[in-house]
């Protein structure tokens, strides 16, 4: 399967008032097929919005190729790329009512009246606005607005639907629910999306793949699973959720297990694959992956935060070395000046290359 | 809470201030309804007549011998009101046309000498009328332009412009660029987006400029004064050549009419606003 959308390349710098020039893409490739829900993942100013307003045709790429459907995009106005695009503030046009911001696409087309009016009230019925049609969008609430940005968006069955930090405006419950729906909903149109978002969390819990971005360039693209488990390097491993990066040093190899130790003595059990002794790597264990329990690494708890069924665990391996966050099951003993003994699956353990 | 001091304080000053802007109309209304033709500050009896008198409907005026010069003064009164109106309503049109495309032309588009030309738009704004009036007098003169209805309307448009500017671009800065944007993302060429999207997001300011502009047509004296012509008067400056021959009961009616005017075109200015689009 070809993809639908090829970025090949992609260059971008800005000259900024201050007289430096600021490359906010700097060589991005990506491939994007049908149906797909890539995220873009990355800390502020890492090129995101920028992207995505060069595949919408708002931004011009200094060099680079881009092609939707095989066709190439270079030149292209906005207004004729098969692209539709839900703003970060909605953009609804205030002097409208809800139905005639939902029909916009289809009003500029010169679709007639009554086949406009069919279509806008399928989309209010798949956002779940059915009836609201008449209201201005000053009578709505937030994920109401939402919701509309979003019916408009989508009316003219764009094939690819462009979303930068849609859901930033909204509480955490709605949020959430919104992110069910979004999901649910590209997977029932059949429409690739590209969604922006700077929250982790809501890049693992909706995506088919994530393009983790830092300053103009891609640092990894995979599944969620893939980004979480097996991270490239350590701005990726320290992006996506909670990691402790240990930096240890090879002992020996012994089978298919290697033994490691940190500078202050920790030892750690890793994937033999490849180690050689006297090798500097850095081991990468997500909290959840030691347990605490009756043997193994001694260590001193200097904070425990409840969190419900599991406590949240800091503990010290060596007193005055560095901190190990752990997530365990809600036992009692565990507080803070207690000592637990840590141990963990090697298997689990991923290991980046450098020290 | 409250400091029942301060708070009589401030309402007296409240009431002090208001009384102090709206006496003077006030005492003008009351006088215009005094029927003594000659000192209008000692209280006669209610009449009408300067109002009739003035529109043409009754004989009564200040100088009963005089009467066949007043009649033609009210004729020429009328003659300059319309002189105004036809001047404000030409120069509202031209000026909130040129005032709109020129706020949307440097609100969205990036051009050479940008900050230049918004500078330069405030100009005529903040010169002194007489300044501008004698510019305009001697640039007719020279260009050879006989002084007119055409050479006063050429004038207010060249300041008015810069109040319709000034107000549209208030309005403009206030819109998000993304609405623009999302027009054109859901596929709407530049024109179809200026009609359908930017326009009407921009109606209340184009029509408080307009309104601004013809008012401030209507009333202006002294750019008027210089760059009219014997034949083309305008209502203020008509009203200014009366008062030199002496304060008379009619121009009290006058006055009261155009505040009556005044009134209704601010109120409904108000009722455009507070029709707000979002
Ligand atoms: N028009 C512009 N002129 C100059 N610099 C710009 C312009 N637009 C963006 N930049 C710079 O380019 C970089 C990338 O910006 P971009 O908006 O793509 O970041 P982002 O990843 O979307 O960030 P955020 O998560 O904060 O939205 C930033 O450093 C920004 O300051
Ligand atoms: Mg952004």
């Amino acid at each position: 399967m070809s993809a639908l959308l090829e970025i090949r390349d992609a260059r971008r710098t800005f000259v900024t008032p201050e007289g430096g020039r600021l490359a906010a893409l700097d060589g991005v490739s990506l491939d994007v097929s049908a149906n797909e829900f890539v995220t873009l993942l990355g800390p502020s100013g890492c090129g995101k919005t920028t992207l995505l307003r060069a595949i919408s045709g708002f931004e011009t790429l200094d060099s680079g190729t881009m092609r939707l459907g095989g066709a190439d995009l270079t030149g292209l106005p906005p207004f004729r790329r098969p692209v539709n695009t839900v703003f970060q503030s909605y953009a609804l046009f205030g002097h409208m009512t809800v139905a005639r911001n939902v029909g916009y696409a289809l009003e500029v087309a010169g679709v007639a009246k009554a086949a406009r009016e069919a279509e806008v009230a399928e989309a209010l019925e798949k956002v779940g606005l059915a009836g609201l049609g008449a209201r201005k969008p000053g009578q709505l609430s937030g994920g109401q607005r939402q919701r509309v940005a979003l019916a408009r968006a989508i009316i003219a069955k764009p094939q690819l639907l462009l979303l930068d930090e849609p859901l930033s405006a909204l509480d955490r419950n709605l949020r959430q629910q919104m992110q069910l729906e979004l999901k649910t909903l590209q997977h029932s149109l059949g429409i690739a999306f590209i969604f922006v978002t700077h929250d982790q969390e809501e890049a693992l819990t909706m995506s088919d793949r994530i393009v983790v971005m830092r300053a103009g360039q891609i640092e990894q693209i995979g599944t969620p699973r893939d980004i979480y488990r097996h991270p490239k390097n350590r701005f990726v491993a320290e992006f996506i959720g909670e990691t402790n990066l240990m930096p240890v040093t090879i002992d020996r190899v012994d089978g298919s297990e290697a033994l490691a130790r940190t500078a202050e003595g920790v030892e750690l059990r890793l994937p033999a694959s490849g180690r050689k002794p006297g090798e500097q790597v850095t081991a990468v264990l997500r909290p959840a992956d030691f347990t605490l329990g009756a043997s193994g690494i001694p260590a001193t708890v200097s904070r425990a935060v409840y969190l419900g069924s599991d406590l949240y665990v800091f503990v010290q391996p060596k007193a005055g070395g560095p901190e190990l966050r752990v997530i365990a099951r809600d036992t009692a003993g565990v507080e803070a000046g207690a000592t637990v003994h840590l141990s963990h699956d090697p298997a689990r353990v991923h290991v980046l290359e450098a020290a | 809470m409250r400091n029942p001091v301060g708070w009589a304080a401030l309402t007296a000053f409240s009431l002090a201030f208001f009384a102090f802007i709206y006496a003077p109309l006030f005492v003008i209304i009351g006088y215009s309804f005094n029927s003594n033709p000659v000192n209008m500050m000692i209280w006669e009896h209610f009449t009408f007549d300067w109002y009739t008198g003035l529109l043409g409907l009754s004989d009564r005026t200040t100088d009963v011998s005089n009467r066949a010069a007043y009649v033609e003064s009210t004729d020429q009164m009328l003659a300059a009101l319309r002189t105004s109106l036809t001047v404000a309503l030409f120069t509202t049109t031209i000026s909130t046309v040129i005032g709109t495309a020129t706020a949307i032309a440097l609100a969205r588009y990036r051009f050479r000498m940008r900050g230049f030309y918004n500078g330069f738009l405030m100009l005529p704004m903040m010169m002194p009328d007489i300044v501008l009036g004698i510019g305009l007098l001697i640039f007719f003169v020279t260009i050879g332009m006989k002084l007119s209805m055409l050479t006063i309307i050429i004038g207010h448009c060249t300041f008015l412009t810069s109040y319709v500017f000034i107000i549209v671009q208030a309005r403009i800065a206030g819109i998000d660029p993304a609405l623009e944007e999302a027009s054109a993302d859901l596929g709407a060429s530049e024109w179809v987006t200026l009609r359908k999207v930017l326009l009407p997001q921009l109606t209340p300011g184009i029509l408080g400029g307009a309104l601004l502009a013809f008012v401030i047509s209507m009333d202006d004296l002294v750019i008027t004064y210089f760059i009219s012509g014997t034949g083309d008067t305008t209502l203020p400056v008509f009203i200014f050549g009366m008062i030199r021959r002496g304060v008379k009961p009619e121009i009290n009616a006058i006055a009261t009419l155009i505040i009556l005017a005044s009134v209704v075109i601010a109120a409904l200015g108000l009722w455009l606003r507070s029709r707000k689009t979002d």
